[in-house]
């Protein structure tokens, strides 16, 4: 009598019928392999669709940064090259720089622009912040009205509201003030959609275990929700930034005659009697662009990730 | 500690009763399990214990003090989450010393105290993570050192091993009985899981439905299910549910269905005939109701022995074996009804054999058909057999 170990489940068992016997079929360690046929590589079709895909993104890519490039080019060319059409400007002049300092201040300009920017995106950063945490975490009566109340508000066109606000910056006497640019833009409809949107999706469970924790609803926001929501935060706030930074329509109304931000600044340049003066101009432009990009550049991690995580496309 | 009391408490969600006239008495120090199966109204009750909803009738009590109305964080009761709750963009440190910022305690008591909570729960190491860079046994336990470090009057938890692998649950499951024999607090515990009431509980309140079927310690809720309900949620598997009749025959009576005929071991000895008489015509049907049967009180013998086995009540035939390892569970059929018992492995039985099913009279139980509630025998010596010996709904 002998004692036999158990063949091992990962052993491979002989083919039945086989012993041993040549197939004919190729082998790996007598395991008979079978034929397939070759899977399609990833060259031929696909590699032409990737290089097509490649070279339109590319083609979109230039145009977009082409008439922004044609602004730095024109305002680096010498004034009396302003209408050449050679892509590179050669011989570079800070001329226009020079030029647009002297005429329009740009540096006050730029400094109004800036504070208008600043108060207007953090103010409807505010009370979007506020209204969406309202929205998110409370039941109240007409709380679907409101929230409708403020969509609505981002969907009426300026033009419709802006002659009701002209009479009443007009009886306010903010009219040809800064504070009169700013005070009317401080909410803002698509600031409560979008954060309201993400809130909803933030743990309730956070929210109460704050309360258990002892804190207020307000100490709760600042504490618990807003750290928690800085990439939002930082994506709405750029959009918020760049939306006010760029307002030209409203401040030209609010400010009349008064050049008082660079946006009006620009239209110094511009005469229908004598032509535009190009070159001023575009570097007037060109410096409007600049903190924007240094903006975006500095917190472009924060702004790619809270549009892509927080879906605010 | 904390004594915790829900008088006919009532949440509403629109048409939905959520929890429906509820009323508890959470003793001091007591363990008490909310147990029942999903949507019963076990979390939202826990919820209104601590402040996160309000009742829409009914009052809550905390040292008979009335806090229905009472902000949750001015109710000296700390909470442990489901999804654990941690602020995700704190330390463990600082989420463990969140609520005694809330109290603006000064910073070195915050730290001292951080740092004796972390070492009860073994988090020492842990304590300059942030929670994303825990396991989930982890951050349970942070949780916990959370509601810790207050130290409040009582604590909530709302099924807080949920999100555990099996063998982390056994691992908490004694960590947490082990912190209340501890700390001797008030515990009120949220779980759908059965084990969990029985092993951790002092006392199990079972819900259905919003409503409170039973409560009562493990053993009793366990041995005496107060409904058709409990008996069916309680145990793995769970009590068999027979439809019956209870009829009375040679003066006992008799739980009696197809392939079915129990001795309930009720009745007075004195009236009793001649036994083995069953079926005959002369048996009274008293009245329709459930017979109940725990699998682990079921023996399996061949149908051929029947006859040396006069206690011989279920007949019917093996469908499937399961193996659990120490034990088997055989799932017969028995007339129409589909029965489980539980037996020493091997029972020695095979798929297809039939088989008769013995069980000892004082481990059964009768259930009204209609309510589900338990049948208890109310003897009354005065009046003749079986007139008054009705079997009541409890």
């Amino acid at each position: 009598m002998t004692l036999a170990t158990e063949p091992s489940v990962t052993e491979p068992a002989p083919p039945e019928g086989a012993d041993g016997a040549d197939t004919g079929a190729p082998s790996i360690g007598g395991a008979p392999m079978t034929n397939f046929d070759a899977p399609e590589t990833p060259g031929g079709r696909s590699r032409t669709r990737v290089v097509v895909g490649h070279l339109t993104l590319a083609v979109l890519g230039l145009a977009c940064i082409f008439p922004i490039y044609w602004l730095y080019a024109t305002s680096l060319r010498r004034p009396n090259d302003v209408y050449e059409v050679n892509p590179l400007p050669w011989p570079l002049s800070v001329d226009s720089y020079r030029t647009a300092i002297d005429e329009i201040d740009v540096l006050r300009l730029l400094l109004n622009t800036t504070v208008v920017a600043v108060l207007t995106a953090l103010g409807q950063l505010l009370t979007s912040l506020l209204a969406a945490y309202a929205f998110a975490a409370w039941n109240f009566p007409l709380k679907r009205l409101l929230y409708l109340a403020f969509v609505g508000s981002w969907l009426v066109p300026f033009q419709v509201a802006m002659l009701p606000n002209y009479v009443l910056l007009h009886q306010l006497g903010l009219l040809n003030t800064l504070s009169g640019v700013i005070v009317p833009n401080i909410v803002s409809g698509l600031g409560v959609l979008l954060l309201r949107q993400h809130l909803d999706g933030f743990p309730k469970e956070l929210l109460e275990a704050a309360r258990m924790d002892g804190r207020s609803s307000w100490s709760t926001l600042w504490t618990v929700v807003v750290p928690n929501l800085r990439a939002a935060l930082a994506a709405l706030g750029i959009l918020l930034l760049v939306n006010a930074w760029n307002e030209y329509f409203w401040p030209a109304l609010v400010l009349q005659r008064h050049n008082d931000v660079l946006q009006l600044g620009i239209r110094s340049f511009m005469s229908s009697t004598e032509g535009d003066d190009w070159g001023p101009l575009t570097a007037t432009a060109g410096l409007a662009c600049l903190p924007i990009f240094v903006i975006y550049l500095v917190l472009q991690r924060h702004v790619v990730s809270g549009f892509v995580r927080s879906g605010l496309r | 500690m904390s004594r915790i009391t829900v008088e006919n408490v009532t949440r509403r969600y629109g048409d939905v009763r959520a929890v429906d006239g509820v009323s508890l008495d959470v003793a001091h120090g007591d363990f008490l399990v909310l147990l029942g199966p999903s949507g019963c109204g076990k979390s939202t009750l826990l919820r209104m214990i601590a402040g996160l909803v309000p009742p829409s009738d009914g009052r809550v009590l905390v040292d008979g003090r009335d806090v229905t109305e009472t902000p949750a964080r001015d109710r000296d009761l700390a909470m442990v989450f489901q999804s654990y709750a941690l602020y995700p963009h704190l330390t463990v440190a600082r989420n463990i010393g969140f609520p005694l910022r809330t109290r603006r305690q000064r910073r070195a008591e915050i730290s001292a105290r951080v740092a004796e909570v972390a070492d009860i729960l073994d988090l020492g190491k842990l304590l300059d993570r942030r929670p994303r860079e825990l396991s989930g046994g982890q951050r349970q336990r942070v949780a916990l050192g959370r509601a810790l470090v207050r130290d409040p009057g009582a604590f909530l938890m709302d099924e807080p091993l949920s999100n555990l692998d099996a063998q982390l649950r056994t691992a908490t499951r004694t960590e947490i009985t082990e912190l209340h024999h501890r700390l001797g607090r008030t515990f009120v515990y949220v779980t759908h899981d059965q084990v969990e009431a029985m092993t951790m509980a002092t006392s199990v309140a079972v819900l259905n439905h919003g409503r409170l079927e039973q409560v009562g310690t493990p053993t009793e809720v366990y041995d005496t299910p107060a409904s058709a309900f409990v008996a069916g949620f309680l145990g793995s598997p769970p009590m068999n549910l027979l439809d019956a009749e209870v009829v009375a025959r040679d003066g006992r009576l008799h739980a009696v269905a197809a392939g079915v005929d129990v001795p309930l071991g009720l009745g007075d000895p004195g009236q009793q005939g001649e036994p083995g008489k069953q079926g005959e015509p002369g048996e009274q049907v008293r009245r329709p109701a459930v017979l109940g049967i725990r699998p682990e009180h079921l023996s399996l013998r061949p149908a051929a022995s029947d006859g040396a086995a006069p206690e011989a009540t279920l007949r019917g035939t093996v469908r499937t074996i399961e193996n659990l390892g120490s034990e088997e569970i055989a799932h017969c059929r028995v007339g129409a009804a589909e029965v489980a018992v539980r037996a020493r492995r091997p029972a020695g039985f095979t798929v297809g054999e039939a088989v008769v099913l013995t069980v000892r009279p004082e481990h059964t139980h009768l259930f009204d058909r209609e309510s589900g509630r338990r049948l208890v025998w109310r003897p009354d010596r005065d009046a003749p057999i079986p007139a008054a010996r009705v079997p009541v709904a409890t």
